[in-house]
């Protein structure tokens, strides 16, 4: 089933971001879609504190794939650059997303197959200005457990 | 000297072998290293010679696990172990990463079925024959789903008794469920290989290029450190299909030469 998060600042993002990388857990896998500047990088982020993740991400467009410490190893592609799926073996794609840590990919809908079966996919839809609505369908058991409580931590949220 | 790290573990073993074949193991190091074998197989490689007192250049040949196994781990291990033996200017030869774990179990009589981490969902399935000391392969490298490998293990006469290998981590409910007590669950410490398992399986790799041809022939081409191919992970998709389109050969799922088997 999915679910829609309304976003209307950059920092509400974040902040969803952030609420998501808190509630985390190994192996997860997220894959974000969403126009140039539609706020992927914008939501890992947010992501990378609710990791605890001390370090600045920055967008992987050109490394093609970061890693990051935190609460998980925070593994952060950007598939955008690459050709064939041949070339997700040269990255250790699957053996850096079996690995134990979160996983957010973006451009991952680029390779549909190789995603695993059990991912979180958000798609990011811009609207005027800042506003974005966050179209989260996940594809698993456990991502479907994921999606629920992501979407209750965003509602009930409190902090401004 | 040879080497494997295409599990989540770097194996290191050195050892002297006699005009005789006789083997003396010298020094030997293996630890768990997941996603940092770049970083950490060549200072141990130095670390372990220093320590044993070898100088580089009585290493007479370098035997590389060639896989199946971890796509990146193998690239390691074979892109270092080519550097090592140009450099040295000895002859290089390979060694079958899931024997190397089966000889940890030599001195067991069992059939031990060893179960490789594929990823993907998969595993790479292999049986020995171990006993004596020894152990042998029935069979060729292959890619297969879990259930359908522990059901094909469950049907046969001589079914494993030991299972094995780092597949297990996330598959052992599907081996357990399928051969129930008949199969005894090795503890984790031996699924991946030793130092001294690398040396035995290099010793017996029956498929070329064979540390014994480069005992008795160094200079012979096939122990080339050029020559020498990984046994690469699955086939991709594609490959795959167009293979079963062909009706070429028994599909294994495994690439390199021979698709990994000799």
């Amino acid at each position: 089933m999915a679910r829609e998060i309304v976003s209307l600042t950059e920092a509400s993002t974040r902040r969803a971001g952030e609420l998501l990388g808190g509630i985390l857990e190994a192996g997860d896998v997220i894959s974000l879609t969403g126009d140039l500047g539609a706020g992927k990088t914008c939501l890992v982020k947010g992501a990378a504190v609710g990791l605890g993740v001390a370090e600045t991400i920055t967008s992987p467009t050109f490394n093609i794939m970061l890693e990051h410490h935190g609460r998980l190893e925070l593994y952060h592609f950007d598939l955008y650059r690459l050709q064939r799926a041949e070339e997700l073996d040269d990255i250790d794609f699957f053996g850096t997303t079996e690995a134990g840590g979160a996983s957010f990919i973006e451009w991952g809908e680029r390779f549909p197959a190789a995603l695993p079966d059990d991912h979180l996919s958000v798609e990011i839809l811009l609207g005027d200005d800042e506003a974005r609505l966050l179209v989260v369908r996940p594809s698993g058991p456990r991502a479907e457990a994921l999606a629920q409580t992501w979407a209750r931590a965003v509602e009930t949220d409190v902090s401004p | 000297m040879a080497f494997d790290a295409a599990t989540e573990h770097v194996a290191i073993g050195l050892a002297e072998i006699g005009d005789d074949g006789s083997l003396t193991m010298v020094a030997a190091v293996d630890f768990s290293a997941p996603r940092a074998a770049l970083g950490t197989l060549l200072p141990a490689v130095e670390q372990l010679l220093q320590s044993a007192g070898v100088a580089r250049d009585e290493i007479s040949v370098v035997a590389v696990g060639r896989g199946p196994g971890s796509f990146t781990g193998v690239r390691i291990a074979v892109a270092s172990a080519k550097g090592l033996a140009h450099g040295l200017g000895v002859p290089l030869t390979g060694l079958g990463t899931l024997d190397a774990v089966a000889w940890r179990f030599a001195n067991r009589e069992a059939i031990v079925g060893i179960v490789g981490d594929a990823m993907r969902g998969e595993v790479y399935p292999c049986l020995f024959r171990c006993g004596g000391g020894r152990c042998e392969r029935l069979g060729g490298y292959r890619v297969a789903k879990p259930t359908a490998a522990a059901a094909e293990w469950a049907a046969l006469d001589e079914a494993p008794t030991i299972l094995a290998g780092n597949g297990l981590a996330k598959y052992s409910d599907a081996f357990r469920s399928a051969l129930g007590d008949r199969a005894e669950l090795a503890d984790d410490t031996l699924w991946t290989p030793t130092g001294a398992s690398t040396i035995a399986a290099a010793l017996s790799e029956r498929d070329e290029p064979a540390l014994k041809t480069a005992l008795v022939d160094p200079g012979a081409l096939i122990v080339h450190p050029g020559v020498l191919l990984p046994v690469y992970t699955r086939l991709s998709d594609a490959e795959e299909a167009e293979e079963r389109r062909l009706g070429v050969g028994p599909v294994n799922g495994v690439a390199g030469p021979g698709r990994g088997v000799s």
